[in-house]
């Protein structure tokens, strides 16, 4: 709980207030510092989707905080798009409720639509116009009309860096441009909440820094982030909070650290092996502090309780069965040893 | 208001689209030629040239075919992804199928209007002389007609792909019954009846009452078919159309 509550503080914005008092006769400035309840800009309640009979979603619940860049992880077919499309409005769920600002969205789906900027993972916009013409269009969805949709749209491609290319025709630009513009049609009309399914897929590392930091500098204007990606790195450097879900259930949710917290009691020896022979993968759990062993040929993976000194013992017992040590690493939790855990699949599985 | 930008942004893309362009106005003068030049043996002596009757069946069939023009527009790989975009924005569901069935009626009358007018200049082509008027209403409507048959095909199948697929026959069985390609009440009564199923076979047969009788009498049932028809149509694509299909 400590953990969790720290580091919440960390990302809690502080709001400031200022003013002037007369204390004994002398003006004094005084800033008050209080930290402010977030809102909750999203509720997801017990969301469940089926096709054709497949449980794609089974109860999905979770709370969207203003401010927040909420990543979202899971294997291909987790139920992450179905949550997702859910969540754009495009797809209806069998059970459950969305409630934007307190207000259940059927109720008002067109303000919901309003307040919500997708970015797709395919590039949505139109190749045979120009730049500002894609933004243009898209803002005018969203009833931008004349000065105001002029200036959201000089504003959202001087935010994606494509201001100087804004006459240019999405033909002649670069992978990297074409996802950057493709984000620009997303915000030009202010959404509070922006959705966005992989946008960096594809593109190369200048283009995808650019994405990332334009994705923080929205956080810092006040947007609210929804995010997907494929990219272990991405989610470490944006996210506020992950949620990760397989077989369409949330296997977990937290910040970065509170997740990687759930491996903090356990450590993981690689060893690089030659002729394993007959060893008996039972007999590493002879010593003390083995939690779970993996096999492969020439690798043996050890999971065993942070703080056993155990490692001169696992050494010992496989020199004694004469199996050749060529390497010994200890892995530290990171995010991907955190998924493999609580998934048993790979991100890209 | 959205309405509008949609359907003017649909319209800028059927029109930016140079393949529909050539195919929607050329594409009936070549085969006018090469028909027309290959039959005129045929038509020697009457008052009808074989430019005159290909002149009308073959603009009637291009007009058949903008069914696959709308599905076009609707599915292509080009215009997909941003489709789907239109979807996630607060417009209501009905405008993005209305606005692609206007933009193909619309694009495809400009289309159709060309193509007789080059005919006209290049052949002679006779369209009515006074009666004219009439002669475009209902190719405009069979025109309309075939746009929300293209958008329904779309609707149902949720591919260009298969839409198309399932398409061209249908205008082909259309196009031979109408008598497009060549006349077929000679092939005995059966035929005859069963070629009324098609619409393009009312068009045929009301345009040439018109052109070459003065007689109206095939116009007002025909106008009344048509409208029917398309707006049976339409309420087809409301009952088919959801977003969650293309998501």
């Amino acid at each position: 709980m400590r953990h969790k509550f720290s580091s919440r503080l960390n990302n809690q914005p502080q709001k400031s207030t200022e003013g002037l008092i007369f204390f004994y006769g002398i003006k004094t400035k005084i800033v008050i510092e209080e930290l402010i309840e977030m809102k909750k800009i999203l509720q997801v309640k017990n969301l469940e989707k089926s096709f054709k009979g497949n449980k794609a979603l089974k109860g999905i619940s979770f709370d969207i905080e203003e401010g927040e860049i909420l990543c979202f992880l899971g294997p291909n077919g987790a139920g992450k798009s179905t949550t997702i499309n859910i969540l754009c409005a495009a797809l209806r769920c069998d059970n459950g409720e969305i409630l934007f600002e307190g207000d259940m969205v059927n109720k008002n789906i067109k303000n919901f639509k309003r307040n919500l900027g997708i970015v797709p993972q395919d590039l949505a916009i139109y190749e045979n116009i120009s730049a500002d013409e894609n933004v243009k269009f898209f803002a005018s969805l969203y009833g931008l009309r004349r000065e105001e949709l002029n200036k959201c749209t000089e504003k959202a491609l001087e935010f994606v860096g494509l201001l100087d290319k804004k006459k240019d025709k999405p033909s002649t630009f670069s992978g990297g441009m074409k996802r950057r513009l493709n984000i620009a049609c997303a915000i030009a009309h202010n959404p509070k909440i922006i959705i966005m399914d992989e946008p960096t897929v594809g593109i190369d590392p200048q283009s995808r820094n650019h994405i990332l930091a334009s994705i923080k500098k929205l956080q810092q204007n006040g947007a609210t982030i929804i995010y997907t990606t494929h990219y272990m790195e991405e989610v470490e450097e944006i996210s506020t909070r992950i949620i990760i879900i397989d077989h369409g259930e949330m296997i977990a949710v937290g910040t970065k650290e509170e997740l990687k917290a759930k491996l903090e009691d356990e450590k993981i020896y690689n060893v690089e092996v030659e002729n394993l022979g007959a060893l008996n993968k039972d007999e590493f759990f002879k010593v003390e502090g083995v939690k779970k062993v993996e096999v492969s040929e020439s690798n043996v993976e050890i999971t065993t309780l942070k703080g056993v000194e155990n490692l001169d013992k696992l050494i010992a017992l496989l020199m004694n069965r004469n199996v050749k040590i060529n390497n010994i690493t200890s892995a530290v939790a990171s995010l991907e040893t955190v998924f493999l855990n609580l998934t048993g699949r790979t991100l890209r599985d | 208001m959205s309405f509008i930008t949609v359907f003017k942004r649909d319209l800028k893309n059927l029109i930016l689209s140079p393949v529909l362009v050539i195919y929607n106005t050329l594409f009936p003068f070549f085969m006018v030629s090469i028909l027309g030049y290959l039959t005129s043996g045929n038509y020697k002596g009457g008052g009808v040239t074989s430019y005159d009757y290909y002149g009308v069946s073959l603009i009637i069939f291009t007009v058949l075919f903008v069914a696959c023009t709308a599905a076009n527009s609707f599915m292509e790989e080009r215009v997909k992804s941003s489709n789907l975009r239109i979807m996630y924005s607060p417009i209501n569901p009905s405008s993005i199928y209305m606005s692609k069935i206007a933009a193909t009626f619309v694009f495809s009358s400009v289309c159709v209007l060309v193509s007789m007018a080059i005919l006209r200049l290049c052949f002679n082509v006779n369209y009515g002389g006074e009666n004219i008027v009439y002669v475009i209403i209902l190719l405009e409507l069979l025109n309309l007609l075939s746009a929300t048959i293209g958008i329904l095909f779309c609707c149902i199948f949720k591919s260009e792909q298969l839409a198309n697929k399932t398409i061209s026959p249908f205008i082909n069985i259309f196009a031979i019954l109408g008598g497009v390609f060549f006349p077929i009440d000679s092939l005995g009564k059966t035929v005859e009846k069963l070629s009324y199923i098609s619409p393009a076979k009312w068009v045929d047969e009301g345009i040439f009452k018109i052109i070459y009788d003065k007689d109206l009498s095939y116009f007002g049932p025909t106008v009344i078919i048509l409208i029917a028809l398309t707006i049976i149509f339409i309420i087809g694509c409301k009952l088919t159309f959801k977003v969650e299909d293309y998501v």
